[in-house]
């Protein structure tokens, strides 16, 4: 045995043998154009992706769409004293006629025929509701409401119908009517981003404004896709492609919620009892492109979540062809044609598909 | 006559592999000594002993290098049943087992590289599986995985290179 | 100094190993790419950090302090001031393109990574 043989070896080892460690380095990733901004607008995260814009022009398109957002926001907001929404509200409760802009003429003139459309389940008009049930603060506590004041605004049947404009006045025939775009703000924010976009030419965008999304173009050489949330669960229970102009949009009662007394009240008042909706725990929509798609995701699917035991038939007096309703054992119902564009993350995941 | 010349060279080839594994010993004890860059990356130098052994010798003296080096490693590092000697013998044996499968292998095709390489392999393989089932049981461990198994196609090549030419510069010459 | 050449089937074995180094180095070090969180407090990112760490952060916002666990491989909203919990009732997050949300206090954690299957969530 030569001991200096081994150690000459043992601290000599031949050099080509170190090339072995360089073989991992195969890894090198190129930097797509993606521009990606979050904010926090309408009491919810607002979250804006670019794609295939410089970083400088990108920052500029979603500032813009932020601003806007946020005048919006400052306009229609429900219960903070001031807002052209407040001193509309005001009005209608004295009886009074106020002025108008032409744009939020417009969005009391489409409120009302969705409202109309849906039989009155979606009805913005219900703000006291709202505020009885204490959905009208961004803190709000679990609360029990004197049945007699719920029996009371109930009886009092506000309606958007009840709102008349002339000539840039409103002014509502029920004294009762006090608006809360809650379910319609986001909707049309996103129709607003949307034709912004569009005009500036973007090459793709993605724009989410609590959870209800529109696509603008592609994200590159592939349409935008989206993950729906598992109601119950942490991660997505799908994802789906939407394609240039499409919107989604979800009603769940996980959204804004309390418990008392082991049961679940969600922000979605039911304008025929005065209750929060129950028995369903989510209904997501999936709305072709057009001019109100954005509108569209965020108040068409109220009406089949209030109603959802007769989901397929207010899904057709919507409008809508792809919905899908989970019920609140989770079982998930769907229709066919939105069963064929979404992909679940367990394929195994049972299905209750309705033509 | 006939009876006193065995007994010499069994003598003799006792005190080969004695001195063998004080040399298996002693490269143990260097490697626990000097430290290493990544905790558990070691070149595995003892185990051209073992593959040294089993080609001059057999395997149950391979087998017999190996675990004495280290149950006496342990003894004298003072480790002896701590998770260190744990490791230690986990690595060894099953280093012992892929070696006694990888003997059925033709000798004219697969040579010392090849025993040193999966030997390496076996090693690394037993002691994550210990380490990730005792030591440290959550799924930290997993991105370690591919370091240890690239040190050990590194040092497993370079320990069979070496015991190649060892075997060769040393024929006949236990 | 010269080695003895490896023979045939020892280049097959140098060969198999290293082709399977680079795929457990393909495999498991993708995961571990993939295996970020990123932390965000308002409109700006708080801190973009891997998860394959045990460690806490208290991440300010308008209503006080978010507690963010980061627990190898894993993480979730510990605490949080807000009063209804939503973000800390969702628990451990674990794949990527989960969020958590804590709305009134403006701090979301999302999981990054590579093979995040969707651009945006729909909730």
């Amino acid at each position: 045995m030569r001991l200096k043989t081994f150690e000459r070896l043992l601290h000599r080892p031949p050099g080509f043998l170190l090339l072995l460690f360089l073989l991992p380095l195969l890894a090198s990733c190129g930097r797509e154009p993606v521009y990606e901004s979050q904010s926090y607008v309408f009491g919810t995260l607002v979250d804006i992706t670019i794609y295939g814009e410089s970083e400088e022009r990108a920052r500029e398109l979603s500032g813009h769409v932020l601003q806007q957002f946020q005048r919006l926001h400052e306009q229609l907001h429900a219960w903070q004293s001031g807002s052209k929404l407040d001193n509309l509200n005001q009005a209608f409760a004295a009886g009074k006629s106020t002025s108008v802009s032409p744009e939020l003429a417009g969005m009391l003139a489409d409120a009302t025929r969705l409202s109309e459309q849906s039989g009155g389940l979606f009805n913005p008009a219900i703000g006291h509701l709202i505020q009885v049930w204490g959905f009208q603060s961004d803190e709000f506590k679990p609360v029990e409401p004197d049945p007699e004041e719920v029996e009371k605004w109930v009886a009092a049947n506000p309606q958007m119908r009840d709102i008349v404009i002339v000539d840039g006045y409103a002014q509502s025939r029920n004294p009762a009517v006090r608006l809360d775009f809650g379910g319609y703000a986001k909707g049309w924010a996103l129709d607003y981003a949307a034709r912004y976009l569009h005009e500036q030419r973007v090459a793709g965008a993605l724009v989410n404004i609590g959870g209800n999304i529109i696509a603008i173009g592609t994200r590159g050489d592939r349409p935008w896709r989206v993950g729906i949330q598992h109601p119950r669960g942490a991660g997505a229970i799908a994802s789906v492609d939407l394609p240039d102009g499409w919107a989604i949009g979800t009603s769940g009662d996980y959204q804004r919620y309390f418990e008392r007394d082991g049961r679940r009240y969600c922000h979605i008042i039911d304008p025929r009892t005065g209750q929060p909706a129950q028995g369903a725990q989510a209904v997501s929509i999936l709305v072709p492109a057009g001019a109100r798609a954005g509108t569209l995701s965020d108040t068409a699917s109220k009406p089949i979540f209030i109603d959802h035991e007769h989901w397929r038939e207010e899904a057709r007096e919507m409008g809508m062809e792809h919905v899908m309703f989970i019920d609140a054992h989770g079982t998930i119902h769907l229709t066919a044609a939105m069963r064929q564009r979404l992909k679940f993350t367990d394929e195994h995941t049972p299905l209750d598909v309705v033509p | 006559m006939t009876r006193s010349t065995i007994e010499i060279t069994t003598t003799r080839d006792d005190h080969r592999v004695a001195r063998l594994a004080a040399l298996a010993i002693m490269l143990h004890l260097i490697e626990a000594i000097l430290p290493s860059p990544l905790p558990g990356v070691k070149p595995g130098t003892a185990n051209i002993v073992t593959l040294y052994v089993l080609y001059r010798f057999d395997f149950a003296t391979a087998a017999w290098v190996s675990l004495l080096r280290v149950v006496a490693g342990s003894l004298l590092l003072g480790n002896f049943l701590s998770p260190a000697f744990v490791l230690s013998l986990t690595g060894a044996l099953c280093s012992l087992l892929i070696l006694r499968a990888a003997m059925a292998l033709p000798r004219a095709r697969f040579g010392a590289i090849t025993l040193s390489v999966l030997a390496a392999f076996a090693h690394i393989a037993g002691q994550l599986l210990v380490v990730r089932l005792w030591l440290i049981p959550h799924a930290g461990v997993a991105f370690l995985i591919p370091v240890f198994a690239a040190a050990a196609l590194f040092f497993g090549t370079i320990n069979g290179l070496i015991t190649a030419r060892l075997l060769r510069e040393n024929v006949g010459n236990a | 100094m010269s080695f003895p050449k490896p023979l045939a089937g020892d280049w097959l074995v140098l060969i198999i190993a290293t082709v399977i180094v680079a795929a457990l180095f393909a495999t498991l070090w993708h995961n571990e790419q993939a295996g970020k969180v990123r932390i965000r407090a308002g409109d700006a990112v708080f801190a973009t950090l891997s998860l394959a760490q045990k460690r806490i952060l208290d991440v300010p916002g308008p209503l006080g302090i978010s507690r963010v666990e980061i627990d190898q491989g894993r993480v979730r909203v510990a605490s949080d001031p807000g009063r209804h919990q939503y973000c800390v009732k969702q628990g451990w997050l674990t794949r990527v393109g989960e969020v958590a949300m804590c709305l009134p206090n403006q701090v979301s954690v999302e999981l990054l990574g590579e093979g995040k299957a969707y651009d945006s969530l729909n909730y």
